[in-house]
């Protein structure tokens, strides 16, 4: 069966519409899966501070903006 | 938008531009200040210098093989011309044009129907001794790129003053300015997007900020850099589409706005397909974009998902630029070097675009903070993108050696051409780069590097020396787009002067000249030029037939197009291997056929070979882009393999399932490769005899006689009907063991030798139905 070519004309061998088509679909399913992770994941734990001096949710690896 | 958006946004912009270097700096980093006045201009001096002075040849195909070498000094007029490139061309944008001494052009050629890397142009007959110019201009087909060059041949003697001109082309100075601000926009994007994923939301965010988990300064910040960006991608966008249409079409910018020539462009060619992918996925990023600006206070909720997954949609955009890259061009792995050149986009973009979107975000981040908090809130934000510009690094660095790898055979290649200048360049900037940024992980790490605390004292406030590695990225920015511009070094071998096999027998009073060209392993197009007293002989048959006698194989017959001029034309890739090959061919008028035949020694040198395989130094390159991987990937690997349940059970049963996958996958190769080779040797196993009498018309007549001689009983039988409707499935070895030792119902022919019996099969071959 040949398959119409749409994407490069082909020039990149016969199935180059498949695999960047099959690529696009997959790069598009892990944006839909960050997307409903990211409706829900919360950011990392605040760390306990280096400083005691310093207040609970500030460190070095982790700093809350207000 | 709302007006407090842009409000916020002029706000934050001038308070950036403003922002004091020294405050930004820390004490006692003054050199850097100074080194950056420095290299600010120093950067636009480049860009300005990159866009008025283009580079040259900014083609990535080359000439593999032209038939008639330039400057050839020819004793008859050739057929037709004929010219190989390393890469596929534009079909409806590649012409060739034939001119005499005077400039009148005598005829024109276009890229060849049976491979589309070869232009072709038929000569017009009785072309008169003199000198010849040869136009090319060709458009390949993996960036748009067309390079006009004129070469030259004669016909008699030699005239001195006529000279071709080499390939004249300069990149277009819009092609710099397009490629420079998609590049960057691009860039900064993606930058933008996984930077406000990996790195802010992690760092700094809190759900206390309902529209994307970081403060409203923050977040107009982030929407204004985002909509710069993609206002410049856009802008960019639509200057490459025009730049191409003028190029393709060798016309001025405004006749390019047209859209019925750019349409063309978009719809017709390798470059419109890149594009039209690019505008797709953009559109997506952009429409995304806008929705979550515009829903960021009714449904803030859908800020945070938007930034994250347009991350994903700029990797795509990135990969759109690779599938047009020297990649795509390239003779060994094409699809392994597109895969490895995304991801040493993707690399960059994490890498360059991160640190500029990084650089961007920090004011507005920063501008509540002084001292101790100011201090940690970039501390934060530092160590995580550091992380990740090391990962960026290291792939960017070994998929950058792998793409090298694909061009630079020699140290020479690397030295003495202009594409090794370039990448010597880049090379140069990028240590540069990668020097400031080893100089911020020591700082980031003192207790780590205790060593070398001398070096990083001066690196108090970070956001001076991260400024002065935005410059340097921008340097390397701009050092890409040079050597996105510049030739490949064009291997040795191309361009080889290699004479097509040809020769010429007399068929009574006509001459019968066959040319196979380029005459090697692979597609060629088989030349039969009919002359009776050096005038053309037109309205006949004429017929191929290809044999490899030690393979007993003999191809269908081959019906040759009159082109005119007693030119008759076939083609096909029937020749699959050197060695000795013969050429039937056929021709008369109506019913009435007379046969040449002729032998050739195919050599392997002779093909045109699109594809080469990897070498020692590709394999190599590669299995460093796989570590690079594998290193990068490592930390999540390890997680992954911490939080798997590695009971004794569990484990057996994974190893079992594992062995037994690989081993069942390796048997069904294994048994697929052998079943293969089975059918192909019983469909064609080696002859046990080997014809060794070439099927000229006098072989065919003494087949005749002897046939008639010695085979008396076989025209009677029906089973001599048979065996001439079996013809074309018989091979030679089994007409020869029919002769000898019957077929069915036939007896064996009396008393022939081995060479009159390989006579009486080549005139059997005559009597299919």
């Amino acid at each position: 069966m040949s398959l119409p070519m749409f994407l490069a004309h082909g020039s990149l061998g016969p199935y180059d519409e498949l695999i960047f088509l099959g690529v696009s679909v997959v790069f598009l399913v892990m944006m839909g899966i960050s997307w409903f992770t990211s409706r829900t994941e919360e950011p990392p734990a605040d760390a306990p501070p280096l400083d005691t001096a310093a207040p609970k949710n500030r460190s070095e690896e982790r700093f809350r903006l207000d | 938008m709302s007006k407090t958006f842009f409000a916020q946004r002029k706000l934050s912009v001038s308070r950036f531009c403003s922002l004091p270097l020294s405050n930004a700096l820390g004490r006692g980093w003054g050199g850097v200040a100074a080194l950056q006045r420095r290299l600010l201009p120093l950067a636009l001096f480049l860009l300005l210098a990159g866009l008025l002075f283009p580079q040259p040849a900014a083609a990535h195909g080359y000439l593999l093989r032209a038939m008639p070498e330039d400057r050839a000094v020819l004793e008859r007029p050739p057929v037709r011309l004929q010219y190989w490139f390393s890469e596929d061309l534009e079909r409806d944008f590649s012409t060739v044009h034939l001119r005499d001494q005077n400039g009148t052009i005598l005829a024109t050629g276009r890229v060849s129907d049976e491979n589309q890397a070869l232009m072709t142009l038929r000569v017009p007959p009785d072309l008169p001794n003199g000198a010849y110019i040869v136009e090319l201009r060709t458009a390949f087909a993996s960036d748009g790129h067309v390079v006009a060059e004129s070469r030259v041949f004669f016909v008699g003697e030699e005239v001195g003053d006529v000279a071709g001109q080499a390939a004249n082309a300069r990149a277009h100075p819009l092609e710099i300015v397009w490629r420079t601000i998609t590049l960057s926009s691009t860039m900064l994007l993606f930058g933008l997007f996984t930077l406000y994923a990996g790195v802010m939301v992690p760092a700094w965010g809190s759900p206390v900020h309902r529209s994307g988990w970081l403060p409203p300064r923050v977040m107009n910040r982030l929407n204004w850099l985002i909509g710069a960006a993609l206002a410049a991608v856009f802008a960019g966008n639509a200057l490459a589409l025009v730049q191409q249409t003028m190029t393709f079409f060798n016309v001025d910018f405004a006749a390019a706005l047209n859209p019925e020539l750019w349409s063309v462009v978009r719809i017709g060619s390798r470059f419109g397909d890149a594009w039209n992918a690019r505008m797709v996925f953009l559109l997506i990023v952009a429409g995304m974009f806008a929705a979550s600006v515009v829903l960021r206070k009714a449904n803030p909720a859908t800020v945070r998902p938007v930034l994250t997954a347009n991350a994903w949609v700029m990797a795509l955009v990135i990969g759109t630029f690779s599938v047009t890259s020297h990649a795509a061009g390239s003779q060994v792995l094409p699809w392994v070097g597109i895969a490895v050149d995304w991801l040493h986009g993707v690399g960059v973009g994490f890498w360059v675009g991160g640190l500029a979107a990084l650089v961007l975000v920090l004011p507005a981040a920063l501008r509540p903070y002084t001292d101790d908090a100011r201090r940690l809130a970039l501390l934060a934000a530092l160590r995580r993108f550091s992380r990740y510009a090391v990962a960026s690094l290291v792939v960017v660095v070994a998929s950058g050696i792998y793409s090298a790898s694909n061009w630079i055979a020699t140290p020479n290649d690397l030295t003495q051409t202009s594409f090794g200048g370039a990448l010597l360049l880049k090379l140069l900037l990028v240590a540069g780069l990668v020097g400031l940024g080893a100089l911020h992980h020591v700082a980031l790490n003192p207790k780590r590097y205790a060593r070398f605390a001398a070096l990083i004292r001066p690196i108090t406030g970070f956001i001076g020396t991260l400024r002065l590695e935005v410059v340097v990225a921008l340097l390397v920015l701009i050092s890409v787009g040079q050597l996105s511009a510049t030739p490949v070094p064009v291997p040795e071998d191309a361009g080889q002067d290699i004479t097509p096999p040809s020769a010429t027998q007399a068929l009574d009073d006509m001459q019968v000249s066959v040319t196979l060209s380029p005459g090697g392993p692979g597609v060629n197009t088989y030349d039969v030029v009919v002359t009776r007293e050096n005038i053309p002989v037109e309205a006949l048959n004429v017929r191929l037939r290809l044999v490899n006698p030690n393979a007993d194989w003999r191809s269908i017959w081959l019906t040759a197009e009159a082109v005119g001029g007693g030119l008759y034309v076939a083609a096909g890739p029937e020749i699959d291997a050197p060695g000795q090959w013969w050429t039937l061919v056929d021709l008369g008028q109506g019913e009435a056929m007379q046969r040449l035949a002729f032998a050739w020694d195919i050599q392997a040198e002779a093909a045109i070979t699109q594809t080469r395989a990897p070498s020692v130094s590709n394999l190599v390159a590669l299995a460093v882009v796989i570590a690079a991987l594998a290193w990068v990937v490592y930390p999540w690997a390890a997680d992954f393999y911490r939080r798997l349940d590695l009971n004794p059970t569990n484990v057996t049963v994974a190893v079992g399932a594992t062995a037994a996958t690989v081993f069942l996958l390796a048997l069904g190769f294994v048994i697929l490769q052998q079943t293969q080779q089975r059918y192909q040797a019983r469909l064609n196993p080696p002859p046990q005899v080997v014809n060794a009498v070439l099927p000229d018309q006098d072989s065919l007549q003494r087949g005749q006689t002897l046939f008639e001689e010695a085979c008396t009983a076989w025209p009677n039988s029906r089973d001599f009907l048979a065996l001439r409707r079996e013809l074309p499935l018989l091979r030679d070895d089994a007409l020869y063991m029919a002769l000898d030792e019957g077929w069915r119902g036939l007896r064996g022919c009396d008393d022939l030798t081995d060479a009159q019996r390989w006579d009486v099969v080549n005139y059997l071959r005559t009597l299919d139905l």
